[in-house]
């Protein structure tokens, strides 16, 4: 068992954002997670990453406890993630904003500006290296977003939304990218998308969030059967 | 070609080393050919203020945090160096460590909390703990001689940090603010300097890259105070004389952001460029016109700062890197 999250609850003020939720991750898998906008979906990598601190509830990785541990402390022990909102560094170049990443394993800035290229070149980046990060066009700053995330070398990848905004073409160049590096590195991947047809070819299995709770987690077969996600998705069919 | 590039790199870094090697090489002829006390004293002043804005930049340019209470600090190393000195005759050497040491505990024990705050309120912290660091230096008349201020007693030689005449004076605030540029220098290339960037363009992301963001600020913070205070004392043994309105004042916080500002924040030669801009100019300006008329060496002295900021937002160094493009021009990597 690479990760798992036993009744995660999270809650602000009043509102409960994620319900006893638990989720379990072997290594190696690619997990999809969806659900309908304000499912928790985000608030659950929030609370993974350690962006916020779990409410009630307990999460592992690696047989290690790691609840509450803030984002740099998971992010040093191999869980890295991407933002929804693409988050460059606007003011440094594109390799510096990789070599930000590269530095949470190593120290010396030659090896990390070697590995940094490496990582570009896998992502489609390079040849823009020395372009600033804030004059990047949509498809670049997701791949940087991902370059960013990938620098970190991460056993445990929270992907949100990487392919959101992306043309056809663009998209299976991502999806090839994460299948490279399930592949070949054997990072474990947890994806939130949008896109069905995205989640229904990458994913092994998928977990369905509704209103901050699990309706629903099986293979892509069984998830578009399931009745509990039809009618999250389109509501009940004979509903008030 | 990775290789190829990464040669090529180096080759373009060892040609910026020799270059600044040549041109500090030209500052340091500088004291011997400017004559008379007037233009010395403004040679002094251009690199002591160049060496505190660029303590500043530290904290202000590379981390972003735009502090405006850095004469707290200038004050401390001041007071710390000269209370040693008056008081218990100790050398001023030991005096400005010791300041450098109080004022780097005080930068960490009030910025730890200033940090939960971003932006414009970060900076508002700090204006309120210059102002009230000032008020304590009055209160305390006891230690500090409150607003009457202290006259350190003229005892010239090199133990005691005072010399006759201003060359040893230049030299001093030189190799002082030589050493802020090259310490800002290692730091710009090394995984501080980068992580100190990054955390400046967004929190959160650099979080989510095992940044400890807090920790990177506090630490170029207590940096920043150190060389800050620094200049403090330094200033105080050219000036022989200190009291709490003028090394507590915020002009003087905005004095050093501004240089940094206008030569290029979070560079490490922009501080030295702004401060031969702002510096010289100040002076001159009260020099010619403070007497006749009244604040018109103040309205023009504001006229430039705003066309300079108007002009090149992002500082002097990023016109001066144009036009040095220009001459060499640039080795596009393909990667």
């Amino acid at each position: 068992m690479l990760f798992q999250a036993k009744k995660v609850t999270k809650r602000f003020g009043g509102l409960t954002a994620l319900k006893e939720v638990d989720l379990e991750i072997e290594r190696g898998e690619i997990i999809g997670l969806i659900g309908p906008n304000g499912a928790g979906k985000t608030t659950l990598f929030n609370v993974i990453s350690g962006f916020y601190s779990p409410t009630e509830g307990n999460i592992q990785f690696e047989g290690r406890d790691v609840t509450g541990l803030k984002a740099y402390q998971t992010c040093r022990l191999g869980i890295a993630r991407t933002f929804q909102i693409v988050k460059p560094f606007g003011n440094m170049t594109v390799l510096q904003n990789v070599m930000v990443g590269t530095f949470c394993r190593l120290r010396s800035a030659k090896v990390v500006r070697k590995e940094a290229f490496e990582i570009l070149d896998l992502v489609g980046l390079s040849g823009k290296e020395n372009e600033l990060a804030r004059s990047l066009t949509l498809p670049d700053r997701k791949r940087l977003e991902l370059a960013k995330a990938l620098a970190t070398k991460p056993k445990f990848l929270l992907l949100d939304e990487v392919h959101a905004g992306l043309n056809p073409i663009e998209i299976s160049q991502v999806l090839n990218i994460l299948r490279r590096i399930r592949d070949e590195w054997g990072v474990t991947l947890l994806v939130i998308e949008h896109l069905m047809t995205v989640i229904m070819n990458l994913s092994e299995r998928i977990v369905v969030l509704s209103y901050g709770e699990k309706i629903a987690e099986g293979t892509p077969e069984e998830i578009s059967n399931d009745q509990k996600v039809i009618e999250a998705y389109l509501g009940e069919e004979d509903g008030e | 070609m990775i290789s190829d590039l990464t040669q090529r790199i180096s080759h373009l870094k060892y040609l910026k080393f020799y270059l600044i090697s040549t041109l500090f090489g030209l500052l340091a002829l500088l004291p011997l050919l400017i004559r008379g006390p007037f233009y010395s004293h403004i040679l002094v002043m251009i690199f002591l203020h160049a060496a505190a804005a660029a303590s500043w930049n530290l904290i202000g340019g590379y981390a972003g945090q735009l502090s405006l209470g850095h004469a707290a600090f200038y004050g401390i190393g001041a007071y710390t160096s000269t209370l040693l000195f008056v008081q218990w005759g100790i050398s001023p050497w030991l005096g400005m460590l010791a300041g450098g040491g109080v004022a780097a505990l005080v930068a960490g024990l009030v910025s730890f909390p200033c940090f939960k705050l971003r932006g414009p309120f970060f900076t508002l912290a700090t204006i309120a703990f210059g102002e009230v660091v000032r008020i304590l230096a009055i209160y305390f008349r006891e230690l500090t001689r409150g607003a009457i201020g202290i006259t350190i007693p003229f005892r010239p030689g090199i133990e005691n940090l005072m010399f006759h005449g201003k060359m040893a004076y230049c030299y001093f605030a030189l190799v002082t603010m030589m050493t802020v540029f090259f310490v800002s220098f290692l730091i710009e290339r090394s995984r501080f300097g980068y992580y100190l960037v990054a955390l400046r363009g967004d929190e959160d992301a650099a979080q989510a890259l095992g940044v400890n963001t807090t920790m990177c600020k506090l630490m170029a913070m207590m940096l920043s105070a150190f060389f800050t205070a620094i200049c403090g004392t330094f200033a105080a043994q050219y000036v022989l004389f200190i009291e709490p309105i003028s090394e507590f004042s915020i002009d003087r916080s905005i004095l050093f952001a501004l240089i940094s500002i206008i030569g290029g924040i979070g560079t490490a030669a922009g501080p030295i460029i702004g401060s031969f801009i702002l510096t010289p100019l100040q002076e001159f300006l009260r020099a010619w016109l403070g007497g006749q008329y009244q604040g018109l060496h103040i309205f023009i002295y504001g006229c430039i700062l705003i066309a300079v900021v108007m002009l090149l937002p992002e500082g002097v160094i990023i016109w001066m890197r144009a036009i040095g493009r220009r001459i060499v021009p640039p080795i596009r990597s393909r990667g």
